[in-house]
Formats: C-alpha cells, structure tokens, sequence
C-alpha cells in the first residue's frame, strides 16, 4: 500500500470572527497517497480552494491536523511557511501567475534557485522543463509572447521544477480551450502516474473528470463524496 | 514522458543566491514597466537637478568669498577684529611690524582692501573693489591673469581689472585709461572670475591703492604671513594674537571655516539655499515613494506568486532594496548628467556652479538612501501581501 502524502483530519477553517464568522471548512478529512492523482470538486464557496490553500501552506487551519510526507504542518509557524512550500509544493494556478518581466526560463530558473540549484544548473534545468512540456523553441519567450495554453504548460513546468513532492492545481484548464485543457490534463495525470508526484486539481470542468483516480466531491466545508 | 529533476527538492539557496535571484528579479520587473521606471527616474532627477544647482551655486557663492584666502599663497592671515569675510577694514601697521618680528614667520605683507569708483567714458560709475598689495611679491595680488602681467602693477598709476567687466567699465582694453576715485589710471592687464559677493577685484600696487583709497600710512585692512618652513603653526599663530590683541589671528581652515560661520549664522543665504535643497529632496522623496508603491500595488499578483511559491519577506525586501539602489544609482547619473550640463551652459565669470567631486559622491549616496527609505511605504504594503491571494 503506498504511503500517504497528504493526510488531513478533522480540519475546520473559519474566516472573521464573532457575528461575522463564516465557516469555510467545517471538519475535513481528506486522504492522499503519494502518486495519486485526486481531483477536487464542487460548487463555487463549498470550501475547495481554502481546502487547497491549507494543503498548499499559504493558509492555516484554525484547527484539526495536516501532515504532508508525515510532517506536521498544523502548527508550523507562520516563518516556517515558507520553507515547507520550497520544500513540498508545486503550485499550478488557475491564471498561470507567471512573472511577465522573466522567460519562461527564467520563471522556472527562479524557483529552482530558490530550491537550491545554481544559477547555471538552474538555467540548464529550466530548458529542460521547458523542452519536457514542448516548448523548446520558448525558452527566451516572455509570457506577454505565449498563448493560453503555453503559458498554462509553462507554469507546470514551474511547478514541477525541482521536483516537489506534491503537486496543487487550482482550476488549471478554465482559462484554456478544450484541446489545450486535455493537454494540461494529461501532463499533470501523466507526473503522477510516471513520476509519483502526489496531484491534487481542483476543478469545475467535468470532460476531464474521467483521467482521475478519485474524484473528492467538496460542499459547505465537508467532504460529500469519495468517488475512485 | 516528463522525466524528474535530478535534484530533488531537500533544500534551500543559501543567503547570497537567494539575494542575487531577487536582485535579478527585482531589476527585471524593473525595467520592463517603462513609465513607471520613467515616473520613479523623474523624481530622483528632480531631486538631483535642484539640490545639485542650489547646493552648486551656495558653493559658489562660498567661494567666492573664499576665493582671496584660497589664492593668495599665505599661511596666516591678521585681520580686524570686526572682519567676517575678506573686505575693507582698519587694522594698525603694527600689525605688520609684530608679524616681521615674530618668530617662525619668514614674511609678512600688509594689503589694503577697499571700494573705488571708476569713471565711466559715457558718465556714471562703477564700483570695484580695490586690492593693493606689495611690490615686489605681490602677496595677495591678482591671479587668473588673462591678459597683461602681474608686474605691470610696478609701473605707473596701473590697474589691473576684471576681464568679464570690462565692458561694464566702458570698453577696457590693456592700455585704456579710466578715472578711479579722481586719478587717471592705466589697464595693465586682466584678470578672470576674480568677482566676490561685491563689486568686482581691482589690483593696484600697494601705495597706489593707498592714495586712491585715502588710506592713512598707519592703517593696512590685512596682513599676510608666510611662515618659515618647519614652523609650528599653532605657535607662531598663538603668539601673533599675543602680539596683536585687537586682531583676529586665522589660519586658512581657521578662517574659512569663520566666513561659513558667519554665513550660515549672520546671513540667510544658508537657510535660503538649504530650503531649496530640502524641497528637492522632499519632493523627489514623495515621487519615489509613490511611484515604488504603485508598482507594487500593479505588480501584487506577482508578489502574491512569489510569495506562495516559497518567497519570503526577506527575499522581498532584498529585492525592493537592489530597486531603491538602482533606482538611486540611475537616477544620480542622469540628474548628473543634467547638472553638468547646466553648468556648463551657466557657467560665467559672475556665476558658476561649483560641483566638486565629494557633492558628486554624496548626491549619489543621498540618492541611494533617498530611495531606500522611500521604499518603505512599498515595503509594508509588500509584506501584508498574502500568498493566498493567488487562488482568489
């Protein structure tokens, strides 16, 4: 059986405070073994995407517990966030969140670097990347230069860059057409399947339910369905 | 197939590549927001132009008042009691005597300092001040000659008058004869930029300016001394004031560092040009601070990215600095540019900006530091960004 690599339990979040609380997450669990690959789903303030920004350490719980790889992250201090997300997490946003003064080598260099690679091995790196997700001839290309989908396959690349061990999307083929969204799709469906990078999507868009190994269906802050 | 790094992630940059990721970074979203790199410039140039030409002329005019001090070759200088700055004044011959006979002095000379008017060929006047020294040395004598020659101060009622006034004195040339204070007087030669605060320098030999001024034999405006090599400064100055109560005993850094007292507390010209000075540095602090803050605000986003894929406060902070620094840096050097430019194209034997090498360096450091602190308000508004923003 594998390993889990994320494991939360019994999470409750909930933004503001006295009258005007409002509960985003009201006792999750939610289980993910390494190098599977989970879409998340369900409708728009159902809790997914607070759900994701906990997973991603860019938000805290306000109680329950998150261990990613077995680290406990639930009392991580707020200067140790940082650190878990070098160390952890791949990010893939909805809008592909590129930096528009950077290439796309340079988007990835920068996050390698600060994952520890040199500059010239992180600049090697990147190509690399760039070329895995078919965008040798981009290297020097500035986002403002790249159409939709390129820019969404830039971005992975970036999440991917160094490796983290898990990976988190946010909507990543709602910007995208049909044909570059199935592309997305399977360059994330393929890291997890191929590499053993832990994939969790959050998404709206049923023509690509079908490539997931469990569909977790998300509503009013508590898990509603576990469908494999 | 996408294949894996090769370096799994296990660890973090160490402290210097993560300063020159953000410095690289920070550069780049830099230059590639044109207006806003042209918007942040502008206010750092602003401040370089108007507190580089208001700093510049003050020290022109300190100069000005310092010109006689720094060119006349002398080690000590005797002067009235009531004697601020370089100019007319009344001080007993015996000052002169005391100095001769001091020891650790090899030279002493009395120069008169006084105002006179010329005659003008079309009616009116024109005041100059009128310097006479001592034959042979000339100690105190006139400097940047132009035209002529020093030692036509030995003949014959001869002046030796400023070149950039000469048609203000009604056309001069060497050889011209003008009345000065009712006596006729010759041009023996010219002189550039020797114009103080006052009227402009005139020389004359020291007993021809006596009897123009009406100077009694027993009266001098200063005394000049030239110390014996090896001297104790300290002493022979120490003794001289012994020697001459009624008399202020400078050195040179004693007596300028006197007239900039004397400006900045008896006059306005110091709080005159400091205000300017400050407005430039206030408004080029305003214009920065918010043109920083507004492309942080443009770029938040950005920010937001950078933070949730593991960028700290830190790293942020770095790359607001290299910002300022550059931004300092650029904008000291076209606002430098200008500034020199400008001096140039003013520059005149009335006016000039005097820009010596220390205002250069310290406009770029106050630049610099101008800038850091203007990045403050970015900085804050920076660090309350919240990474979580990316999903939103």
């Amino acid at each position: 059986m594998s390993s889990l690599a994320i494991d939360v339990r019994d999470v409750k979040k909930t933004y503001g405070s006295g009258a005007t609380a409002v509960p985003a997450l009201r006792g999750v669990d939610f289980r993910v073994s390494t190098g599977e690959f989970v879409m998340l789903s369900g409708p728009s303030g159902s809790g997914k995407t607070t759900l994701l920004s906990i997973l991603g350490c860019v938000l805290t719980a306000s109680s329950g517990h998150v261990s990613l790889l077995g680290e406990d992250i639930s009392r991580a201090k707020e200067k140790d966030l940082p650190r878990l997300r070098r160390s952890y997490i791949g990010f893939v946003f909805q809008t592909h969140n590129l930096i528009a003064s950077l290439t796309a080598q340079e988007n990835i260099g920068l996050l390698l670097t600060m994952r520890g690679f040199s500059h010239r091995s992180a600049a090697t790196e990147a190509t690399r990347l760039l070329h895995e997700v078919g965008l040798s001839d981009k290297v020097e290309t500035k986002p403002g230069d790249l159409s939709g989908g390129q820019r969404q396959r830039v971005a992975i690349a970036r999440a991917i860059a160094g490796s983290p061990p898990i990976i988190l999307a946010d909507e990543p083929t709602a910007a995208l057409d049909a044909e570059n969204g199935a592309k997305v799709t399977e360059l994330l469906r393929t890291l997890a399947k191929e590499q053993g990078h832990t994939v969790v999507v959050v998404t709206h868009d049923n023509r690509i339910f079908h490539i997931a190994d469990r569909i977790v269906h998300i509503e009013d802050g508590l898990i509603q369905e576990n469908q494999s | 197939m996408i294949s894996p790094s090769s370096h799994p992630v296990n660890r973090t940059a160490g402290l210097l590549t993560r300063f020159r990721t953000m410095a690289s970074v920070g550069l780049r979203m830099m230059f590639h927001s044109k207006l806003k790199l042209m918007g942040t410039l502008l206010g750092v140039v602003f401040a370089v132009v108007l507190s580089n030409q208001q700093l510049g002329t003050f020290l022109g005019l300190i100069y000005k008042n310092m010109m006689f001090i720094r060119n006349s070759n002398t080690d000590v200088w005797i002067i009235p009691k009531s004697t601020e700055v370089v100019g007319p004044g009344k001080l007993s011959i015996s000052a002169h005597y005391q100095a001769l006979t001091t020891p650790g002095v090899e030279d002493a000379q009395p120069v008169l300092i006084g105002g006179a008017n010329v005659l003008l060929p079309t009616g009116g006047s024109q005041q100059v001040t009128l310097v006479g020294t001592q034959f042979p040395k000339y100690v105190g004598g006139p400097w940047n000659i132009v035209a002529g020659s020093r030692e036509a101060l030995s003949l014959p009622d001869t002046l030796i008058f400023e070149d950039s006034e000469r048609e203000l004195l009604g056309g001069l040339n060497l050889g011209s004869v003008r009345e000065v204070n009712g006596r006729r007087m010759t041009v023996g030669g010219f002189t550039w930029g020797l114009i103080p605060f006052g009227p402009s320098y005139a020389f004359a030999d020291y007993e021809v300016a006596r009897e123009l001024l009406k100077t009694p034999r027993d009266e001098v405006a200063l005394v000049l001394v030239k110390l014996k090599p090896g001297a104790n400064a300290a002493a022979v100055k120490m003794e001289l004031a012994t020697r001459v109560p009624d008399a202020k005993v400078f050195d040179r850094r004693d007596f300028e560092a006197s007239i900039l007292k004397f400006i900045f507390t008896k006059t306005a010209i110091g709080i005159t040009f400091g205000t300017s000075t400050l407005f430039g540095l206030i408004v080029g602090f305003v214009i920065v601070s918010l043109s920083m803050f507004s492309s942080v605000v443009d770029n938040i986003r950005e920010f937001g990215t950078l933070k949730a894929v593991g960028v700290t406060n830190w790293d942020l902070t770095m790359l607001l600095f290299v910002q300022s620094v550059a931004y300092g840096l650029l904008g000291s050097l076209v606002g430098l540019a200008l500034v020199s430019q400008m001096a140039k194209g003013i520059r005149s034997a009335k006016l000039a900006l005097n820009l010596p090498p220390w205002l250069t360096l310290a406009t770029v450091l106050t630049m610099i530091l101008m800038c850091v602190f203007a990045s403050s308000l970015a900085l804050m508004r920076l660090r309350k960004v919240e990474p979580a923003m990316v999903f939103r």
